[in-house]
């Protein structure tokens, strides 16, 4: 975790409402990896207190850039749209824990919903640089909100549903997901709630049916994995990526709350933002 | 001064309190700086008013170099019973975690003493999501108290504390008298533990939260039954959902607290986005940030009126000017909470701030910036804390 400045470089208005924008910040992408996220100043000192929270979207280590994809719904997002290439806002990450992929995982299934795509665009970068089979299925509620085929790499098998039929599939991402179960050594899942939790629901059943045949096998045969650990993870079928309102995103305020299947709290920022989908208790209140 | 001198030399003081000094936390600065050998007679305004030169002269004028003429402004602060912080910037209960959360960013010895989350006797899994929101100029939380029980705590964290130079100030809430007690009981005589601080206050939780603060003799009965069960130095902190904070004010010093805290957060609701019900899972949540800076210096304001022993601001510190609006009102040390969030290298910050602002105006120590706006009848409020008694 580090406090750095980050230029802006480039933002553009990629979709009605929905913003791209590339920030060079080498300190806080030295070491970032998918699935985690920056916490960024806005610079509205009179009446916005707290930072955002902004998954990776794509991270260039070489480069030493990262860009954010976000859609404006309050003075906090509209006044980064107002940023300008060479301003500099403050970040504080990489925070969180990240999508842990099995070194053995050949098929790489991502599901996004709406602005999830933020979340797991940078494991399809991730996953096709090692050598992985990509398919990413995508939903949104219209046309209008589809992200482009051209910001996504081309090794990148992309379908889209929209829940208005207006293009691909007319319905829910999760209709799409029964097809590719098999396929799929591991998912990754960011999005709605509703939409996490139906793939969570997916995903114990395919478990029950299934198994998770090539994983965790070798070595360590037999003894339990802690809760919550990174191998736990790795081995889960299906990873989600979660969002909470969010305090200080470092694990001091205990805002940012989901409940594990204990029915004890984990956070959100420290103990996810991804977490395996039989660690959560989809059916509690919370 | 007379403070000062009390726990530098031992010289002087009777013998019975030095035991209570001694055991809180033996050296909570190092001997080498525990107070900047200062000779009073010492020139002070003649070469202090250049502010920019002051970081690099800060620097080369170490505690090695006591008659340099920039040298360090005192900026301890005696909260009472020994708990002698380096300087009056806390950190607020609540906002920095236990201290370990912030490592990475945050050099927390450099704070004045860290309040840590607020810690009851069993363990809370808190209350529903989403517990925190944005509001103009501060934010909501409803965390309901979310901590893993004293013991927990002191399992993980006291032998951290311990070996660490700032103080620790164990945040403590309870649904009755006696869980208060309990986790004083328990807290006392840990190393690492500095003081407790009683959050008689916490508007998020349905029992026990804030019930005592709203009523004198619930508070003041609350108060005495801690001190009873513990020698460490005690805060009670205050809040502002009450008519009128003196009598209450009142009653905590008369039960024997060392220091008052003000103010917790201020009750308030948040609406969802579809309007179709409260925000926050808990519907109501506590305001902080600068949106309660004015309540906060009205209940600081009136609080080191009635009271002799010393008042610590919590309210939407933000910048240097916010932490002398509270000195000015009274205050001896502030408490940095929601604006951690947004910045959280600022509490340091106003460390380094305060003593520039000080050698600016040639003082040698703070304290004569405390109590300035307060009603001349009045007289200063207490810089130091009450004298022990057994």
């Amino acid at each position: 975790m580090r406090l750095a400045g980050a230029e802006l470089i480039d933002s553009r208005e990629i979709l009605p409402g929905q913003w791209l924008q590339s920030f060079h910040a080498p300190e806080l992408v030295a070491g970032a990896r998918a699935g985690q996220f920056v916490h960024v100043r806005t610079g509205d000192y009179s009446g916005l207190v707290l930072r955002r929270p902004f998954s990776f979207n794509t991270i260039d280590p070489i480069a030493g850039t990262l860009t954010i994809h976000f859609r404006t719904i309050g003075r906090g997002t509209e006044w980064f749209t107002r940023l300008r290439p060479g301003d500099r806002v403050d970040m504080l990450g990489p925070l969180g824990r990240p999508f842990e992929v099995d070194p053995r995982t050949r098929h790489v299934l991502l599901v996004a919903g709406g602005l999830g795509m933020a979340g797991v665009r940078a494991l399809a970068d991730a996953a096709i640089r090692d050598g992985r089979q990509v398919t990413l299925l995508f939903g949104a509620a219209r046309a209008s909100e589809v992200y482009p085929s051209s910001l996504l790499p081309d090794e990148v098998e992309y379908i889209v549903a929209t829940d208005d039929g207006s293009v691909g599939h007319h319905g829910f991402v999760t209709d799409l997901v029964p097809d590719y179960e098999a396929w799929a050594d591991q998912a990754f899942a960011c999005g709605p709630q509703p939409m996490l939790r139906a793939l969570a629901g997916l995903a114990a059943s395919r478990r029950r049916r299934l198994g998770v045949a090539s994983l965790g096998r070798k070595r360590g045969a037999g003894r339990p994995i802690p809760v919550g650990s990174p191998q736990a993870r790795r081995r889960a079928f299906l990873q989600v990526s979660m969002e909470q309102n969010m305090g200080c995103a470092v694990g001091a305020c205990l805002g940012c709350v989901v409940m594990d299947t204990k029915g004890a709290p984990q956070r959100v920022c420290r103990e996810g933002p991804v977490f395996a989908s039989d660690e959560i208790d989809w059916e509690g209140g919370w | 001064m007379k403070a000062r001198r009390r726990v530098v030399t031992n010289g002087g003081a009777p013998a019975k309190r030095r035991p209570t000094v001694r055991r809180i936390k033996p050296a909570i600065l190092p001997a080498t700086r525990r107070i900047a050998p200062a000779a009073p007679s010492a020139p002070v305004a003649s070469s202090g008013n250049g502010a920019g030169s002051s970081a690099t002269a800060e620097r080369r004028a170490g505690p090695g170099a006591p008659m340099s003429p920039e040298r360090e402004i005192d900026l301890t602060v005696d909260l009472g019973r020994g708990l002698r912080l380096a300087n009056p910037i806390l950190v607020a209960s609540g906002t920095f975690g236990y201290g370990v959360e912030y490592g990475d960013v945050v050099d927390v010895q450099r704070l004045g003493a860290i309040c840590c989350k607020g810690t009851t006797l069993r363990p809370r899994v808190g209350n529903p999501t989403p517990r925190v929101t944005e509001t103009p100029g501060g934010m909501l939380n409803s965390i309901g108290l979310q901590n893993p029980g004293v013991d927990a705590v002191l399992d993980k964290y006291a032998a951290t504390w311990s070996r660490w130079r700032v103080p620790v100030i164990v945040n403590v809430a309870g649904e009755s008298i006696a869980d208060f007690t309990e986790v004083a009981r328990r807290l006392d005589g840990q190393p690492g533990i500095a003081g407790i601080e009683l959050n008689i206050s916490c508007p998020n939780v349905g029992k026990g939260g804030i019930q005592f603060a709203i009523d004198a003799e619930a508070a003041g009965a609350v108060t005495a039954a801690v001190r009873r069960a513990t020698d460490l130095p005690l805060l009670v902190k205050l809040s502002p959902n009450v008519a009128d904070v003196r009598p209450i004010a009142r009653a905590i010093a008369d039960a024997g607290a060392d220091a008052l805290s003000a103010i917790n957060t201020l009750s308030g609701i948040a609406v969802g986005p579809a309007r179709s019900r409260p925000l926050l899972g808990n519907i109501y949540g506590g305001l902080s940030g600068p949106a309660i800076k004015p309540v906060a210096l009205r209940v600081v304001y009136e609080a080191s009126q009635v009271v002799d022993i010393p008042v610590v601001a919590i309210g939407g510190v933000t910048e240097l000017a916010d932490v002398l609006d509270y000195l000015a009102v009274g205050a001896v040390a502030v408490q940095v909470g929601t604006a951690i969030f947004a910045d959280p290298t600022l509490p340091a910050r106003l460390v380094d701030e305060l003593g520039a602002e000080c050698r600016r105006r040639g003082l040698d120590d703070y304290r004569p910036l405390i109590g300035t706006a307060l009603p001349k009848r009045a007289g200063p409020p207490s810089a130091k804390g009450v004298e022990y008694r057994p």
